[in-house]
């Protein structure tokens, strides 16, 4: 049996600076083993543990998808000791990776139906994962819009992708900011605003929404208001987690570990726990 | 006792009565016997609820850091209790207009653990009249003076009578000037480095990283513990026995100056740790050093957030080496 | 059933060291601690139970996971050598098997609990004393349960009955074992039912999740937390408490992972990154505290988190009594 908490070898690939303010950087983690590659079945909405040595351990959304072969990419935003660490990393760098931990987005549930994918600031990462996810299984899926908010134009994450999203002709792309600079082009609004402004229909639609807090408690509403029903709303939750496997207790809401029964959670289920996350 | 117990649920009549307070913390009775428990009475209906015995052990002014700090409270205190409600108003933790002390002087407090050690089986039940304390089990019945089974503490107490009361419930006792309260230090001091070491190790490697200790010491207040920093970490957070022995160290170091010797941090460990002998070494020393105790006048700042010019200064080495400094 | 004579029991642990390490209750300063023993002359006749509960046999306080050095990995997760527990009691011995939902259950394996448990013989003592803070009754335990045990030793003063609760325990129990008279199994009996009665302590816990479910908001939770100080003896002195807290201790990019104990109760507990706190107040961890225990285990396990071991009650500083909680909440 192998032992849960044991981290794999994995090394850091391609860095890349997200935001202009340097506290977001992507990083692609690769498997240094095969057997490891192979094995890692996972799915949009999972995340790691991933290692520091001599640093600690933190629980990061995976921002690929699972379509994406030959790395596992995590956004990371630095506000404590181990994602400190990760920043200082280099290409080459080794580190350890537990995963994939965690439930992941319904994909199945969503299949013939529209998507509308709703993101805000640092959020996004597992939201990337299950947006290029659906692309590439687009077939599969109706209408997919996707509505994502930042501070700035230059808080958001992975631009040239956004880009690219933009230019195609199979889903709606809607990027705002709270407030603009010289150049931008796009939407100016906060992320609720701009949900009531594009108005997704709910008929045989789903809709996924992770964010700030704040950003959840205002965007709700609206997609109840436009008729969402509950049970048709995902989110994925964020905790303080340590072990990532429903053990040490830290997580524990109700009867639910975020880190083994979520992070992932529609709001029918979300409405039943007691409001302490 | 049964005097000062109707006096006390009397003036705390009066006080919620007249809103002068919000709230009074004092002493209910136990669930298990040789026991009281805090309570915290809002309503005048509930000041029956308040007791005075030889077993209200815990010293209520901890609260005075954990509550809303706008409340304005009435809270039971001994000797030591009153001198911890110094220490916080000296260093400027509570709003003396906002807190109202109910000043018992105390005849000490009984080591109900002395007396669990004395008999044969579970205590069942407990009383206390004139002095004496009468213990029954299912297969005992025994009396014990309660001066014999005073806290160790408690028997070296010169502080009987509060430092400090807006109202003072009962005669002020007789202070006992006469004990010599660092005697122990003093023969502890004899042994050698490794028989002290031995001794230290035995205790502290009982610790269980509850901090009962800590929070139940009303000058333990900060809001981030230093063995709660992450960034820098100072010390980790298990049982070896370094980690154990730092926390402690610096635990007493952090209290000089400051610990009135209540006992509450002896009291409240479930592992029965002598925790004292680490804060008393340092109460003498500040006392040698700076002639300073801790909780007896509002008005004196702690030794160790001020400097005189004529404080000692033979332990600092002017180069020519470090003199010898005898205590 | 077996008996054995105390002396030769002694003679029995004694032989058993060449395979086992023997964990018996020691007496130190007046508290007992399971420790491992090089000489067993009995158990202490002050015993009545250990002051950690033996949860910390398979569940260490502080426990390394796996070293690492130069991005070499070594895990510590096997425990050398066979061990017997012994001395303890029905409720802890019950602790156990509520932990094992947690740590041995359907998803993701504890290794390291597991490994403990499989090596582990467990001797149970059965209480003939119960304290008047014991309540194991209420919970579907009792003095004489032999729930979670691989062997329960009835003490009738000069011997001990032996009852064979499982084949693992059956297998080491070769030796001077006689067979029990009637009178001494009868003696037993009477002794038994003495111990039962003497659990004075009843609470009636059917109905408690449901109450709880609807007392969220209730402002009884203010009322209970005012008085607790905020310390961690309650979690760390109960048998089904199971938060733990996993740190690194290292230097550069060498040293180990290890595991503590780590408590609800602490307000760093769900303290997150972003400086947000799901439960910022002593309040909302003591209405956790007592959610975890009567209403979500029950829920993921359908048993109550509790074995009415009654140590919370003996050590808690300001005599917070779950009994007296649990009657209040029962009320409301």
């Amino acid at each position: 049996m192998r032992n849960p908490y044991l981290p794999i070898p994995v090394k850091v690939g391609r860095v890349f600076v997200e935001s202009e303010d340097k506290t977001l950087k992507t990083l692609d983690l690769l498997f240094l083993k095969k057997e490891d590659e192979e094995n890692f079945k996972f799915m949009p909405g999972q995340f790691c543990e991933i290692s520091v040595w001599g640093k600690g351990e933190a629980p990061f959304g995976i921002a690929s998808s699972p379509t994406e072969k030959g790395f596992l990419r995590f956004t990371v935003n630095r506000v404590g000791v181990v994602t400190t660490a990760l920043h200082y990393l280099k290409e080459g760098d080794e580190v350890g990776l537990r995963g994939p931990l965690g439930n992941h987005y319904p994909v199945d549930l969503f299949k013939g139906k529209n998507v509308v994918i709703i993101g805000g600031g640092f959020a996004f990462t597992t939201l990337r994962a299950l947006t290029k996810y659906l692309l590439d299984f687009r077939q599969d899926f109706k209408d997919i819009t996707v509505i994502y908010g930042a501070r700035t134009p230059g808080m958001l994450l992975y631009k040239k992708e956004l880009n690219k999203w933009q230019r195609r002709e199979d889903l709606k792309v809607y990027i705002t900011v709270d407030k603009g600079d010289g150049t931008w082009q796009g939407l100016t609004g906060f992320v609720p605003t701009i949900v009531e402004k594009v108005a997704p229909s709910p008929k045989d639609a789903y809709a996924v929404i992770c964010g700030p807090p704040v950003m959840i408690k205002f965007t709700l509403p609206k997609l109840i208001n436009l008729g969402f029903p509950p049970e048709r709303i995902y989110t994925s939750l964020e905790m303080r987690m340590k072990c990532g496997i429903g053990k040490c207790g830290r997580c524990n809401i109700g009867r639910f570990y975020v880190c083994k029964d979520g992070p992932v959670f529609n709001c029918a289920q979300l409405e039943k726990l007691p409001k302490e996350y | 006792m049964q005097d000062v117990q109707k006096k006390i649920r009397e003036e705390a009549r009066n006080l919620l009565a007249a809103r002068k307070v919000d709230l009074v913390i004092g002493f209910e009775k136990g669930t298990i016997p040789c026991r009281t428990s805090p309570v915290f009475v809002h309503k005048e209906d509930d000041v029956g609820k308040l007791v005075w015995n030889s077993f209200c052990e815990m010293n209520l002014a901890t609260y005075l850091t954990k509550i809303d700090k706008n409340k304005k409270v009435a809270v039971v205190a001994k000797g030591c209790d009153s001198r911890s409600i110094v220490a916080l108003l000296v260093e400027g933790q509570v709003k003396r207009e906002k807190i109202t002390v109910i000043g018992i002087p105390c005849q000490g407090m009984v080591d109900r653990r002395k007396i669990e050690r004395k008999v044969e089986g579970e205590i069942l039940e407990a009383e206390e009249e004139n002095g004496k304390i009468l213990v029954k089990g299912s297969s005992f019945e025994k009396v014990f003076k309660k001066e014999d089974y005073l806290y160790s503490s408690c028997r070296v107490c010169k502080h009987r009578n509060p430092s400090i009361y807006d109202i003072l419930i009962g005669e002020k006792v007789k202070e006992n000037t006469q004990v010599d309260e660092y005697a122990d230090v003093i023969e502890y001091e004899k042994k050698s480095p490794d028989e002290r070491w031995q001794y230290f190790e035995k205790e502290i490697g009982r610790c269980i990283r509850c901090y009962a200790c800590r929070q139940a010491c009303p000058t333990c207040y900060c809001e981030e513990c230093f063995v709660d920093s992450s960034n820098p970490k100072w010390i980790d957070k298990g049982v070896d026995l370094s980690d154990l022995a730092i926390w402690h160290i610096i635990r007493a170091y952090h209290q000089a100056g400051r610990c009135v010797d209540c006992g509450s941090c002896e009291r409240a460990c479930p592992m029965q740790i002598n925790l004292r002998f680490l804060t008393r070494k340092i109460n003498k020393e500040v006392k040698d050093y700076f002639n300073f105790e801790a909780g007896l006048d509002p008005a004196t700042p702690p030794p160790l957030a001020t400097f005189s010019v004529e404080d000692r200064q033979d332990f600092i080495d002017s180069g020519e080496g470090v003199k010898e400094t005898k205590l | 059933m077996k008996k054995i004579s105390k002396k030769e029991m002694n003679k029995f642990i004694q032989s058993l060291m060449a395979d086992y390490t023997i964990l018996a209750p020691v007496n130190i300063e007046g508290i007992f601690f399971f420790k491992p023993v090089a000489d067993f002359q009995g158990i202490d006749g002050e015993y009545k139970n250990s002051k950690k509960p033996p949860k910390e046999v398979f569940f260490p306080q502080t426990e390394t996971m796996f070293k690492y050095k130069d991005g070499k990995v070594e895990s510590t997760e096997k425990v050398k050598g066979k061990r017997i527990l012994l001395g303890v009691r029905p409720c802890d011995a019950r602790a156990n098997l509520l932990l094992d939902n947690v740590f041995a259950g359907e998803d993701y394996e504890d290794i390291y609990y597991t490994n403990k448990r499989e090596n582990t013989i467990i001797i149970g003592l059965a209480c003939n004393e119960p304290s008047s803070t014991c309540f194991c009754s209420s919970f579907g335990g009792g003095p004489f349960s032999k729930e979670g045990l691989d062997i329960l030793l009835i003490d009738i003063k000069d011997s001990y009955l032996v009852d064979t609760v499982t084949d693992k325990g059956g297998k080491i129990l070769t030796g001077e074992f006689k067979e029990a008279t009637d009178k001494e199994v009868k003696l037993a009996e009477k002794i038994k039912n003495e111990a039962e009665k003497k659990i004075k302590s009843r609470i009636r816990i059917e109905g408690i999740k449901e109450k709880l479910d609807a007392m969220f908001d209730d402002p009884f939770w203010d009322e209970l937390s005012e008085r607790c100080i905020g310390c961690g003896i309650c979690s760390y002195l109960c048998p089904t408490c199971h938060c733990f807290d996993i740190q690194d201790e290292a230097k550069n990019s060498q040293g180990r992972r290890v595991r503590n104990w780590d408590s609800c109760m602490f307000p760093l507990f769900t303290l997150q990154a972003s400086g947000h706190n799901p439960r910022p107040t002593g309040k909302e961890r003591m209405r956790q505290r007592i959610m975890h225990k009567f209403n979500y285990f029950v829920e993921n396990y359908k048993e109550v988190a509790c074995v009415g071991c009654g140590r919370c009650i003996i050590n808690c500083p300001v005599n917070i009594d779950i009994r007296k909680v649990l009657k209040k909440i029962l009320t409301i």
